[in-house]
């Protein structure tokens, strides 16, 4: 009987109980703590009211055991909140969204700022690096034209010595050092040469060191050369003179000259005949035009000393034909002196009979014998 | 005679509820169909792909409402057809929500992106100012 009553009991406290909770229900239970609640129930008051209306009501129908409608209206009221809960995410969002655009108005304006600020920068790094770029080029430029201009310096040094050298080895020309000082003068133009070509290579350092030393050689030459040519210059200048003397001598009327050498001398000796009568040691009228002609090539010839010496044939006594021979002489000395001849070139002397050119047997021979010799002597 | 009156009556009143009956059907499953046709312009509207359970919900509704329209449970009908609009009201307000969500958070990461690059760009200003400092120096 008890057992019986258990039972019954328990049926009906079974069927009184409170039917398991709709999960749909329990989903909207959930989304009623969502925290933009309060916002929605601002935002959207109808829809969320009328999910408030739904859920008290599928709370009813949950209490009244009727879940299918209590489930259907927990879809609902969720539905409408969810609905209420997405505008307030709009609003939020479009918030977000309206202070990140004005946020987004200053960063970039900052970043304008900042930007503009970081190119004005790197423009003046530009402007500084080029400047710093130009001034070197500038250095350089400069540094070029100061080497070029050395260059040029040395290269004009290195002609100039050439020239020299060129000019000193002209003066060892003149002074034929060529045949007088070979070994210098090759030396010199071996030198110059090689001076040539390394100036053509612009090695203008060594050209002109070979330059001064050719000059150097050709300064060398010449003086080797200079005491050997002006010998030889003046020997054949005094050959020249000599030969225009005896031309001149050749040239004086009645005179036949004769070129002699004695010893280191060479003589070139005019024979006068006829000036004096017989043993007289005046000079006869009639011989102005002889003296005349010989006084003006002694003038001619001032370098010549000059002998006038005095001949006789030998009829008569040693000393008499010696003081004759030395009157005559001196007679003739002294129409040259009359004439402007400078009378210290000559030396009279008087030889009488000796060194005859003639055979004293004859008269003819005798005449010939009786003479003043005036004799130019040179080397 | 008032009974023939009262017949004909009653039948006016069977005839009407009838005719209401047709016209809320006929409704119903205008509203269905235009539903049906709306979800595809909520599924190319939710192109990232935010919505994408609740469209699916929404279509299963559909075709509960579909089902009970067959069974010509005109109430069940209404009612189901009532939550599909407010589903699709919730769609179009949950794209659009965060389609302006995704808006903002755009923005909010524009301005994030522009506060690195002025961090950046800051960075590079003192090493430009620090470079033209040296060349000032060297040049004077």
């Amino acid at each position: 009987m008890s057992a019986r009553k258990l039972l019954f009991a328990a049926i009906l406290v079974a069927g009184c109980a409170t039917p398991p909770k709709p999960n749909e229900l329990d989903a909207f239970e959930k989304l009623k703590q969502s925290p933009n609640y309060q916002a929605a129930q601002r935002k959207a008051p109808e829809l969320v009211s009328e999910s408030e209306r739904l859920f008290g009501k599928s709370n009813e129908e949950w209490q009244s055991n009727d879940l299918d409608l209590s489930r259907r209206d927990a879809l609902m009221g969720s539905i409408k909140l969810k609905t209420a809960l997405a505008l307030v995410e709009y609003d939020q969002s479009k918030a977000r969204a309206d202070k990140a655009q004005a946020e987004l108005r200053i960063v970039d304006d900052e970043y304008g700022r900042v930007n503009k600020d970081l190119m004005a920068t790197q423009e003046q790094i530009a402007l500084l690096q080029k400047l710093k770029e130009t001034s070197s080029q500038a250095a350089m430029q400069q540094e070029k034209m100061q080497r070029e201009m050395a260059t040029r310096e040395a290269a004009g040094q290195a002609r100039d010595k050439i020239a020299a050298a060129e000019l000193a080895l002209k003066g060892a020309e003149q002074v034929n050092a060529a045949e007088f000082a070979k070994v210098e003068y090759q030396a010199a133009q071996d030198t110059l040469a090689r001076a040539r070509a390394q100036l053509d290579a612009k090695d203008y350092a060594m050209a002109s060191q070979n330059a001064d030393a050719a000059r150097d050689q050709a300064a060398r030459a010449m003086q080797t050369a200079k005491p050997t040519y002006e010998k030889s210059a003046s020997t054949t200048a005094s050959q020249a003179r000599n030969e225009a003397l005896a031309r001149d001598l050749a040239g004086i009327p009645g005179a036949q000259v004769r070129l002699e050498r004695r010893g280191d001398m060479q003589r070139a000796a005019v024979p006068l005949r006829g000036l004096f009568a017989r043993k007289s040691t005046v000079i006869q009228p009639g011989s102005e035009g002889m003296l005349d002609a010989l006084a003006a090539v002694l003038k001619k010839y001032p370098t010549y000393s000059v002998l006038v010496v005095g001949y006789t044939d030998n009829r008569g006594r040693r000393d008499e034909l010696l003081a004759r021979s030395q009157a005559q002489a001196t007679a003739v000395y002294s129409a040259l002196v009359g004439r402007g001849v400078e009378a210290k070139r000559m030396v009279v002397s008087g030889n009488g009979a000796d060194e005859p050119v003639s055979d004293n047997r004859t008269t003819a021979g005798r005449a010939l014998n009786n003479r003043v010799e005036v004799i130019f002597l040179y080397q | 005679m008032k009974t023939v009156r009262n017949g004909v009556m009653a039948l006016l009143v069977l005839l009407g509820a009838q005719a209401l009956a047709g016209q809320e059907a006929e409704d119903l499953k205008r509203q269905i169909e235009s539903q049906r046709a709306a979800v595809s312009d909520l599924e190319r509207l939710d192109d990232h792909h935010m919505v994408t359970d609740e469209i699916t919900l929404l279509k299963s509704w559909l075709d509960e409402a579909w089902q009970q329209y067959s069974k010509e449970e005109w109430k069940r009908v209404r009612e189901v057809v009532d939550r599909c609009i407010a589903q699709a009201e919730l769609i179009r307000d949950r794209i659009t929500a965060g389609k302006m969500t995704a808006y903002a958070n755009d923005r909010e990461g524009a301005v994030r992106s522009t506060r690195e690059k002025i961090e950046r760009t800051k960075k590079a200003l003192l090493d430009a100012q620090s470079t033209k400092k040296a060349l000032e120096m060297n040049s004077k």
